[in-house]
């Protein structure tokens, strides 16, 4: 009894593993899972998949679509990981990158690039070259399909009404105080400040943009341990004082009882650092309300022009997978000619250079206007990034936001501690995370 | 008909085919993950790779950890603040509501709504209501001259903080419990008593209190259970901050195996939860077969 039930359980997974490749080799059709994460965009997928397997006669995709809410996403992938069993194309965070591509979890792409001499002519190969920085290898181990950049926001009616001109690339940190100054205001006379000239909300994406600003570094790459150089904790000194030495911003424990995004649509504060994406964000919930730009995050006095803060989105295939061809063919149909405009946020940037290039992208009927400018010319920067394995856990991502770096940003800004009271423990801390990985 | 023929479909293995469904989801669903967490938790794990032997590492590493034992006393003193509060206001609310009045249903249903309403939902609003300024609490102490302070960002206030929004949100659970209680006691014993000559208070004191012992160590013991279970309420108001001020076991727990991808380190964190919760419960069971008899 016992060994015909082993027999049948064995039978039934040989089965189910084996129905799949004989199916195919019956029709000779090849099938591409396709994990994405995005759920507004179901729909959207299902007419890419529609047009691409009306063109590639013998593919089809199936498209799985997991919210990352509560780490869903990341835990399903991870899992099928393990067990060898990944989806043949799939979004994979940046954060993540160095870790699934050191364990062997992301085709190394080399061969089809080289194999496909067009590449570089329609895609930006510096996106290309970040994603290998990110991931810290020497071979592609995905294919970018957007940028993330995080970039300066700002009021432009506000500037308009203390009589400033509006802020450019050109900008320093001392051209962006004087602004605050001017643009921190109690209209109503009640010893409340109504409007900031600044709101800082400590998080990796506004944080890190002032750090890279002012040619900061956080981790040394050679010995991976946490190793702030003077730039990095002088762009954390200056993020106080706009707090506690100049008044221009509000802490960030005052503004808690506030959504961090609503902040600046609601003109508590003249200016925002954040990342490119809210563009998109700040069209529906600005509208017409006001006008507003984006621009570059101004340079400190130690960094470098068109140095930006930033990452790439991308696809990977899966090493495992028995159609690499079929995969690479359907991820360049993914993050180029198969996908509109439509398919991104505002304010992130195609890979695909015909998006960019198109008149559409700077789109000249609603708001930032010509601004949009700014994610062309970020194509040609340099990006900077602090992803390492653990990032999470020492910057403090997600659900551990209140903990690691921005958790001591945070006490920082909120004027509980100072930068030389915290860097200690801090430093011990992340060394100590950072040395279960290197 | 005899006993037997009426039984006749019975066999010796019809108990353990009604049985068997419930069987087949307890086995999967709790006793295959809990054995599996408990030899988790002496592995190095991150998801992508095979879990690796590390032996006692984990625990080792938690030990040493400053700052596992905050969030330790932090669970402990949430534990302590919940049940106090959670049972205190439960049965002051109990005793408000077992009158026959008009409309009283009405008052019941409306303290109960905060139990079935969604603990993020909980964690949002209040958060709103706390915050310093734009908050709505802020808003009316300052017409009255008082500055609030940082409910949620003060590191020695913000745990004091949700275990007191958690209290409110719970407090009607614990409250109807009580009511069943209230009502299942004999009105004959009461009426005696006010025969007797005792007073409202020597009533509730010497009567009421003393005959709902045992709803008591049944609301103590699910009070005990739900303050360990306090994810989702810090997940929405403070995300374990500020400065591990709110961290606790289960959000620790939660940090580990899916924000840091580090499942075998979380599964220690979950046994010695488990030890907690389990010395908590024998020590339960001491005080009921102490004290929590029911009157004869």
């Amino acid at each position: 009894m016992k060994k015909l039930l082993t027999l049948t359980l064995v039978c039934l997974l040989a089965f189910s593993a084996f129905a799949q490749g004989a199916s195919e080799a019956k029709t000779g059709e090849v099938t591409l899972e396709w994990w994405t994460w995005d759920t507004g965009m179901i729909e959207q997928n299902q007419s890419i998949i529609k047009e691409y397997e009306a063109t590639h006669p013998g593919v089809k995709i199936n498209n799985t679509v997991i919210a990352t809410d509560g780490g869903a996403y990341k835990t399903q992938l991870s899992v099928l990981a393990q067990q060898k069993a990944l989806p043949d194309v799939f979004m994979l965070s940046s954060g993540d990158l160095e870790e699934w591509a050191s364990t062997g979890l992301c085709r190394n792409l080399d061969d089809l690039v080289a194999s496909d001499p067009e590449i570089y002519k329609k895609f930006y190969e510096s996106m290309f070259t970040s994603l290998k920085d990110v991931a810290k290898t020497d071979y592609l181990p995905g294919f970018p399909f957007a940028y993330v950049s995080c970039d300066m926001f700002y009021n432009k009616d506000a500037f308009d009404a203390a009589g400033l001109a509006y802020p450019n690339e050109n900008w320093t940190w001392d051209d962006f105080l004087k602004a605050a100054k001017a643009l921190t205001i109690d209209k109503n006379g009640d010893g409340e400040i109504d409007q900031w000239g600044y709101y800082g909300y400590g998080r990796y994406a506004e944080a890190q943009a002032w750090i890279f600003a002012n040619g900061g570094v956080l981790t040394n790459d050679k010995t991976h341990k946490f190793e702030p150089n003077q730039n990095a904790l002088d762009a954390i000194q200056f993020m106080s004082d706009l707090v506690n030495v100049y008044k221009v911003a509000p802490s960030p424990k005052d503004m808690s009882a506030i959504k961090y995004k609503t902040i600046f649509p609601n003109q508590i504060c003249a200016m925002f650092v954040d990342g490119g994406w809210f563009a998109d964000d700040f069209r529906k919930t600005i509208g017409d309300k006001f006008q507003w730009g984006v621009t570059r995050v101004p340079v400190g006095p130690h960094g470098a022009p068109k140095t930006t803060y930033g990452w790439p989105d991308s696809y990977v295939i899966s090493p495992f997978t028995k159609h690499a061809k079929e995969a690479w063919e359907f991820t360049k149909y993914i993050a180029g000619e198969g996908i509109g405009l439509d398919q991104f946020m505002a304010g992130k940037m195609p890979a695909y250079k015909a998006l960019v290039e198109s008149d559409a992208f700077v789109d000249m009927t609603q708001q930032p206007y010509g601004d949009m400018q700014l994610f062309r010319d970020h194509a040609s920067d340099t990006f900077v990034t602090s992803y390492t394995q653990g990032w999470s856990e020492w910057v403090g991502y997600g659900a551990a936001e209140s903990m690691g770096l921005n958790g001591a940003v945070d006490s920082i800004l909120n004027g509980e501690t100072t930068i030389a009271q915290v860097l200690p423990s801090l430093k011990e801390s992340i060394d100590k995370i950072l040395a279960r990985y290197y | 008909m005899s006993e037997k023929q009426k039984f006749k479909w019975h066999s010796w293995a019809t108990p353990w085919i009604l049985v068997f469904p419930t069987l087949i989801g307890l086995v999967i669903f709790r006793l295959i993950p809990i054995v599996s967490s408990f030899f988790l938790s002496f592995t190095k794990w991150n998801l992508i790779t095979d879990p690796k032997f590390i032996g006692l590492k984990n625990f080792k590493e938690l030990f040493s950890d400053p700052v596992f034992w905050k969030i330790l006393g932090n669970t402990l003193k949430i534990t302590a603040g919940y049940v106090t509060g959670g049972m205190i206001f439960g049965l002051l609310l109990a005793l408000l509501v077992n009158n026959k009045l008009r409309g009283m249903n009405f008052f019941r249903a409306a303290i109960y709504m905060p139990v079935i309403t969604s603990s993020v939902a909980v964690g949002i609003v209040w958060t709103r209501i706390l915050g310093p300024k734009y908050g709505i609490l802020d808003f009316f102490l300052k017409k009255i001259g008082i500055t609030a302070p940082y409910w949620l960002q003060d590191p020695s206030l913000a745990i004091w903080t949700v275990t007191f929004v958690q209290v409110w949100k719970m407090s009607g659970y614990y409250m109807i419990l009580f009511l069943a209680g209230l009502q299942a006691i004999s009105k004959e014993v009461i009426e005696a008593s006010v025969v007797d000559g005792a007073t409202p208070t020597q009533r509730l004191f010497r009567v009421t209190i003393p005959m709902l012992a045992p709803t008591t160590f049944f609301v103590l013991t699910v009070a005990i259970m739900d303050a360990f279970k306090n994810f989702e309420l810090i997940y929405a108001m403070t995300m374990g901050g500020p400065q591990n001020a709110t961290n606790t076991l289960v959000y620790s727990v939660y940090l580990n195996a899916f924000s840091y991808n580090r499942v075998g380190y979380a599964e220690s964190i979950a046994w010695v939860l488990m030890v907690v919760v389990g010395l908590l419960t024998v020590g339960n069971f001491f005080i009921k077969k102490y004290w929590a008899q029911p009157l004869e």
